[in-house]
């Protein structure tokens, strides 16, 4: 009976040290990391027009951070204009993009390139060139491929939906452990949906540790109601559309009529 | 102050959708045009996605539309028999203009083809109007001057069957034609997505010698009942029609197509004309300056998720 338990204690201890060898050699040099992004239930009402969106945690001292905020991935289709007979400006195709997501948001306390390999960039998908490489595209060659991408990054930037900062993580330092903090604006182009808050922590160019959060965006009252009936009663809703712009051009023309406007 | 639009996804300051239909809505009650070639590029300008902008537009025409048909019926500038069978053909060259797409898609550069023709089109019909407007001002000699020398064209209408008077214009023409020339405009329409009424105006004027007055009136009518359909399968097959944005732009646009109505009262049918063909004339220049000027954005929405 001695026996049994003295074995079974040694078999608890082997376990323990074969978890913590684990840990220590996945997270070689961090021991804690926290995100929480405040404001991480966005509801849109009539009235939404955007909000902020705030990321802080903890690290280790000496820690770089890269914060990325993106949607599930996906597949994007976008109309190509090129040139048409070397003089017209044209819709010319349709560019296919695979896994890629709708919105992405990188934000990091030095640039990227400078505290990252390139292959630990690959390996996280941070930053455009990696998400580049990440992608699928319906090209025919990688100088094809780099060209559409850069247009696909400025038509998402342009619509807010992308966009990458360095140099904006606040740190601050104190009793041993480092705080970081961001504020964000969040676009309303960004939509409903959920999306999530991925933080590295980077050392010696390299992650030691990550920790996620979430943001939800979802359309509440009216707002979802129309939505929900634009998509499933599309019948009734293209019906009192009609039936509403019957009554308000009738309802002007009688309004000017009894105003005199018209004779 | 702004409002979420909940199909666009986007929001928008709510003086800028009444600001465009209001605009858009004179032209409307001045010229009889939907005005669409001028409010689906102006909404995408201001964020709106294409197929958003193109379908919630439709709707907002049917408000415009029935506002200025109505202020144009009180003073009896509707031909419904025109309209009608205006209407027929509209609406099967739509359907024609439809399956017609498919088979240009898969031509590939037919696209091409399409919009040079329509710029074309648009360019040789708003300068005829704009030269021809200027020399009948010019020609104040009699009424009886206007009576031209019958062309080709009025010859061969008259020698088609089933001849019908049209007694609100005052003209006589076989069913075939406004049946046929409705369905060019609608088969024009489809394939470039836009309402036809630029090139319904001239045609009714120009082919059909129906009187300008009666002429904006009509155009109205029959894009009256073209909008209702489109908006109808817009919000069914491709749940893009926008309720809070359509309700935005008929704000202004009724007003403004009542407001276009009385000032074109006021008008001559020579000025109309004339203003009407300006405004052809500026489209035309602002579709080529889109065409041959280097977008800034290589890629514009389409679908996914």
């Amino acid at each position: 009976m001695k026996n049994q338990c003295l074995i079974s204690k040694a078999f608890i201890i082997l376990q323990v040290l074969i978890v913590s060898f684990l840990l220590l050699s996945v997270n070689p040099a961090s021991a804690r990391l926290t995100a929480k992004a405040n404001h991480d239930h966005i509801t849109v009402d009539f009235f939404y027009h955007g909000s902020t969106v705030s990321v802080r945690g903890i690290s280790d001292p000496d820690t770089d951070l890269i914060i990325k905020i993106t949607s599930d991935e996906g597949h994007q289709t976008l109309r190509e204009k090129g040139k048409v007979g070397g003089l017209l400006w044209m819709n010319v195709g349709e560019l296919k993009i695979e896994h890629v997501p709708n919105v992405y948001f990188l934000h990091s306390t030095k640039n990227i390139e400078d505290i990252l390999t390139q292959a630990q960039i690959n390996k996280y998908v941070i930053g455009y060139s990696s998400l580049e490489r990440h992608t699928e595209m319906n090209v025919s060659d990688e100088g094809e491929k780099s060209k559409w991408f850069n247009e696909f990054v400025k038509f998402k930037e342009s619509s807010n939906l992308y966009a990458t900062t360095a140099g904006k993580i606040s740190l601050t330092e104190k009793d041993g452990v480092q705080n970081y903090y961001i504020l964000t604006q969040w676009p309303f182009q960004a939509p409903p949906g959920q999306y999530t808050v991925t933080v590295y922590a980077v050392k010696d160019k390299k992650v030691v540790d990550t920790a996620t959060s979430n943001v939800s965006v979802e359309q509440i009252g009216m707002v979802k109601s129309f939505a929900n009936m634009a998509k499933n009663s599309a019948a009734e809703y293209g019906f009192i559309s009609i039936i509403v712009a019957l009554s308000t051009g009738f309802g002007v023309g009688l309004i000017f009529r009894k105003s005199g406007g018209a004779h | 102050m702004y409002l979420y639009l909940p199909v666009a996804l986007t929001s928008i300051n709510i003086l800028i959708p009444i600001g465009l239909g209001l605009l858009v809505g004179v032209l409307s009650g001045l010229f009889g045009v939907g005005g669409g070639f001028l409010m689906t590029p102006l909404l995408i300008m201001f964020g709106i996605p294409s197929t958003v902008a193109a379908a919630t537009d439709s709707n907002q025409i049917v408000a415009a539309s029935v506002s200025g048909t109505y202020a144009h019926w009180k003073v009896g500038n509707v031909d419904f028999k025109m309209g009608l069978y205006l209407l027929i053909g509209g609406f099967l060259g739509g359907l024609l203009g439809v399956e017609f797409i498919k088979v240009l898609r898969a031509m590939g550069n037919a696209g091409f083809v399409i919009k040079v023709t329509y710029v074309l089109m648009l360019g040789i019909v708003g300068t005829y109007m704009f030269v021809e407007s200027i020399q009948s001002m010019r020609k104040k000699k009699s009424e009886e001057v206007v009576q031209e020398k019958e062309s080709r064209i009025t010859n061969f209408l008259k020698s088609l069957p089933f001849q019908t008077r049209f007694e609100k214009s005052g003209i006589t023409h076989s069913v075939i034609v406004p049946v046929f020339l409705g369905g060019i405009v609608g088969i024009l329409a489809a394939i470039m997505g836009v309402g036809g009424g630029f090139l319904m105006v001239p045609i009714m004027f120009y082919i059909l010698k129906m009187p300008m007055h009666v002429i904006v009136g009509t155009s109205l009518f029959q894009i009256l009942f073209t909008c209702i359909e489109v908006t109808f399968l817009q919000s069914y097959t491709n749940h893009t029609v926008d309720f809070v944005l359509a309700v935005l732009l008929l704000l202004g646009s009724t007003f403004g197509a009542q407001v276009g109505a009385i000032f074109g009262r006021k008008l001559k049918a020579d000025q109309l004309k004339i203003l009407l063909a300006v405004v052809v004339l500026l489209v035309t220049v602002k579709i080529i300056s889109d065409l041959t000027l280097s977008p800034s954005l290589l890629l514009s929405q389409g679908g996914g998720h």
